[in-house]
């Protein structure tokens, strides 16, 4: 029996050492793996330095539940997501403007444009001789058939600051824009809008909606060879593209991950080589231990807005004490590692107009938000923000720092659905947003939180609408900064929004990759900052 | 027995006794058409309830499609257009309408029908059960085995001991620790993505190993472990195993020929039962390797409000449950002659 039992613990034995064996083999192999793939990556990264290469295919991969999701399919007026997809419609279509590395607009397929009539009227030249990739003209006639169609579709990536009265083609190359009222923001405006995205009509025409939404035709860089909607879009060299010897790469594949941990895993295992718009700070060391990181630093400042039309914070007390309560500084310190310029305003420092500091900015003072709180007999809030990890840790740092000034703030995070209820029951109190963009005249800018009008506005000032109008109606870049500055000092002078900072996100590029805006950041527009394709090469 | 009484509509010849007559007079047909019929409350009710739940999920299609930025009046102009502002009742009747009139409607989001759909999507999923499920029942099967010739013996203990550890080693996380191994570490197989059979069948096992491993593996442990269980009480408890080996039958021989056959039950009846199991794990595994199967399609119409997509897609489900139910019990009698359904005994 003993015998029996000694023979069986020895075959165990042995099997364990068989099994440790076979782990210590798979370490070897890792390890040889790792080592030859790191070889690999050094010798591609020395090759890649310099001018870049033509050829070659790239997967870049998209975050599903923002970029990595077209549901709606690729059609520049009926692309519902079309700001967050602008990787894959600028691939496609190109951009009448692009922005560049500079933070400022370059010629794509538009090459000037000038003001009339007061700022009313845009006149808008565009490059001859372009042609889609179907053969056809991308002429003055094919924008103004793409703009009335967007402009009639419910889409929120249509530009929507500026009310069009009519838009013609007097030739061949221009496309005459007329306002119903001065907008000096136009062409910024039209940044990661559909605007911007000019399909073919004749392609449109002969496919059919239903088709082209699937398998678009434009004059990009790129053209479509399969979409399988939502999960993966291979784009191939565009022939027929205008600028000469670009796009550099054969082939562009967009693929959507899970999450930033998989995109992680699988740039590792070589599935991918780019992964522009990384959002987790936690996953940084990893990627930066891998690959290129490109910090991309964002331009819509997160700020506290208040609903001024009812109490508590119809009283200028209470959102100075919200004011004194916060210290930016020190939840950037905590939070995120004193990695985001802290701002007083609605400008960042990658985007237009931006001023650091604003005369009359209430900063933090826990005694006077004490002082003050005490003096309301107490502060008691609903403080809420959109369901989302990143605002977790934000919500609760901000709830425990006005705790020391005697605010109690219950929070709350609402799905999408549920926080655009809170602002049509016009009975919310504070929230947590981003107030701010590349222009703030565009995107979720400045009118989007202040304007009197808008359904997301917690502010009903007339003063404040005259600025903020003014700002955007200005053809002058100086007049319009003027503007700007003064709309922010109101804002502080009528505490009507503590702002705290921007959080930048990251472009990650496989080494050997490299482009504009995916190794050199471009502001974003809206969340994610553009890549220009066609210079990418890898 | 009166043919009055069976559920199928099969226009018989009478007279003469014909091939069609006897068909609809056969007990199996009956009992397939009666398994049929009871379906259809089945699926109506999966369908209603699915309906039910999404509509009552906060947002809709226009407000989920349009997102944070959009106006009220845009998600207004939106909703109208895609017919979610109608109310519940009038919206689930237009479906079933449109079953009744052979089309499952078209997604709200991409405008495609939902038949085309589920068309593409659907070859991706089946490919992936099945390969999930020959790897499961391939390796079982062998493991049940050899643990059963030789229970308590070193073999069996070692494989109990990590079927129970796959037993408890979540799809999705494995799913993880599989990718981490097997594509960043060791660069054998890919992380993320499909290839379809046409671009190259070797390319498209590839893809497709790691979720199919993911969804596998604790089934195998499951299948393992229960068939082992059944062959030890056969080998051990019953009559015919002890006269065979009196007449020296060899011990695999008793073991294959005879025990397993009637082991086999248990285990269809288990893998028809894992269907629904086996379906669910799909959700998750193919949004996790981006494979474009319907799970991945239920997951994303779900966060969408594509109610017509998510009805399709539950409705496929149920289908497959049903079907899968009614094989088994098909099986049952292929492999044991004493099961006859519907008849008399």
């Amino acid at each position: 029996m003993n015998a029996i039992r000694l023979s069986r613990l020895a075959a165990i034995a042995a099997c364990l050492v068989v099994v440790a064996a076979l782990v210590s083999a798979c370490g070897s192999s890792k390890s040889s793996s790792s080592s030859s793939s790191s070889a690999a990556s050094s010798s591609t990264s020395s090759a890649a330095t310099g001018a870049p290469k033509a050829g070659g295919s790239l997967v870049a991969l998209e975050s599903a539940g923002y970029s990595g999701d077209w549901p709606t399919g690729l059609d520049p007026a009926t692309n519902v997501n079309g700001a967050a997809n602008q990787d894959q419609m600028n691939a496609i279509f190109g951009d009448l403007w692009e922005l560049t590395s500079a933070g400022q607009l370059s010629p794509d397929l538009a090459t000037g444009y000038s003001f009339s009539n007061g700022g009313k009227t845009i006149t808008i030249t565009l490059r001859p001789g372009l042609k889609f990739s179907d053969g056809t003209p991308l002429n003055a006639q094919a924008v103004v058939f793409n703009w009335k169609r967007d402009l009639a579709t419910p889409c929120t990536c249509k530009p929507t600051n500026f009310v069009v009265k009519s838009i013609t083609a007097p030739s061949a190359t221009t496309v005459v824009t007329n306002l119903a009222a001065p907008d000096g923001a136009f062409v910024n405006q039209l940044q990661d809008s559909n605007f911007s995205w000019i399909a073919s009509p004749a392609a449109l025409k002969a496919m059919g909606e239903q088709a082209f939404k699937l398998k678009p035709v434009g004059a990009g860089p790129f053209t479509v060879v399969s979409d399988t909607i939502s999960n993966t879009l291979v784009l191939k060299k565009n022939p027929s593209y205008w600028e000469s010897g670009h796009p550099y790469l054969n082939q562009l594949t967009f693929k959507s991950t899970a999450s930033d941990e998989s995109a992680l895993e699988e740039m590792q295992a070589g599935e991918g080589q780019a992964y522009p718009g990384l959002s987790s700070p936690q996953l940084l060391s990893s990627f930066k231990s891998k690959f290129t990181v490109t910090t991309v630093p964002s331009t819509s400042p997160y700020d506290i807005q208040f609903n001024t039309s009812i109490p508590p914070f119809n009283n200028k007390n209470a959102r100075l004490a919200i004011y004194y309560a916060t210290n930016a500084a020190l939840i950037d310190q905590k939070l995120f590692n004193n990695t985001n310029p802290v701002g007083q305003s609605f400008t960042a420092p990658a985007g237009l107009f931006y001023e650091q500091t604003v005369p009359g900015y209430p900063t933090y003072d826990l005694a006077k938000a004490t002082a003050l709180v005490k003096s309301l007999g107490g502060l008691t809030i609903n403080f809420f923000t959109i369901q989302q990890p990143a605002t977790t840790n934000f919500m609760e740092a901000l709830q425990s720092m006005w705790k020391q000034a005697g605010i109690n703030a219950s929070i709350h995070f609402y799905p999408l659905a549920g926080l655009i209820q809170q602002f049509e029951s016009k009975k919310w109190q504070i929230a947590l947003q981003t107030a701010g963009a590349w222009d703030p005249a565009g995107g979720v800018g400045l009118a989007f939180r202040f304007l009197s009008a808008s359904p997301f506005s917690g502010v009903h000032d007339p003063h404040l609408d005259s600025l903020i109008l003014g700002g955007q109606a200005a053809t002058s870049p100086s007049t319009r900064k003027s503007i700007y500055d003064q709309a922010a000092a109101y804002i502080a002078q009528n505490a009507d929004g503590p702002f705290l900072f921007p959080l930048a996100n990251w472009n990650v590029a496989a080494h050997g990759v490299q482009g504009p805006g995916l190794t050199t950041p471009i502001p974003p527009v809206a969340v994610n900052g553009p890549v220009l394709w066609e210079d990418v090469s890898g | 027995m009166s043919t009055a009484s069976a559920p199928l509509k099969v226009p018989v010849r009478r007279g003469r006794g014909g091939t069609l007559a006897r068909t609809a007079e056969s007990p199996t047909l009956r009992f397939i058409a009666r398994r049929l019929l009871m379906a259809i409350p089945v699926l109506w009710g999966v369908t209603l309830l699915a309906f039910a739940v999404v509509s009552h999920l906060p947002g809709n299609a226009a407000q989920e499609l349009l997102g944070i930025n959009a106006t009220p009046a845009e998600i207004h102009q939106l909703s109208v257009k895609l017919g979610v502002d109608k109310p519940f009742v009038t919206r689930y009747l237009d479906w079933l309408h449109g079953i009744f009139t052979g089309t499952l409607g078209h997604s709200l989001a991409s405008g495609q029908s939902v038949t085309s759909i589920l068309g593409s999507d659907l070859p991706v999923t089946f490919e992936l059960l099945a390969y999930a499920l020959l790897i499961s029942l391939g390796l079982a099967v062998p493991i049940a085995l050899l643990s059963a010739r030789y229970p308590n013996g070193i073999f069996d203990r070692i494989t109990m001991v990590l079927s129970m550890a796959g037993l408890s080693i979540a799809n999705y996380v494995l799913a993880l620790v599989l990718v981490y191994f097997f594509a960043v570490k060791l660069n054998w197989l890919p992380a993320l993505g499909w290839v379809p059979p046409d671009h190259g069948l070797g390319q498209n096992i590839k893809y497709l190993t790691l979720p199919a491993v993911s969804i596998a593996l604790s089934l195998l442990c499951f299948y393992a472990r229960l068939l082992r269980a059944d062959l030890i009480e056969q080998l051990q408890g019953e009559d015919y195993v002890t006269t065979a080996r009196a007449k020296g039958v060899g011990p695999w021989r008793i073991i294959l020929r005879h025990a397993l056959r009637n082991s086999t039950f248990g285990l269809i009846t288990v893998v028809a039962l894992n269907l629904g199991t086996l379906l669910g794990a799909t959700v998750v595994i193919e949004d996790i390797f981006g494979l474009p199967g319907i799970g991945h399609e239920l997951l994303s119409a779900i966060g969408y409000r594509d109610l017509p997509v998510v009805e399709g897609v539950v409705l496929v489900f149920g289908v497959l449950v049903v079907l899968s139910n009614l094989l088994a019990d098909l099986l049952y009698s292929a492999l044991d002659p004493r099961v006859r359904y519907g008849s008399a005994s």
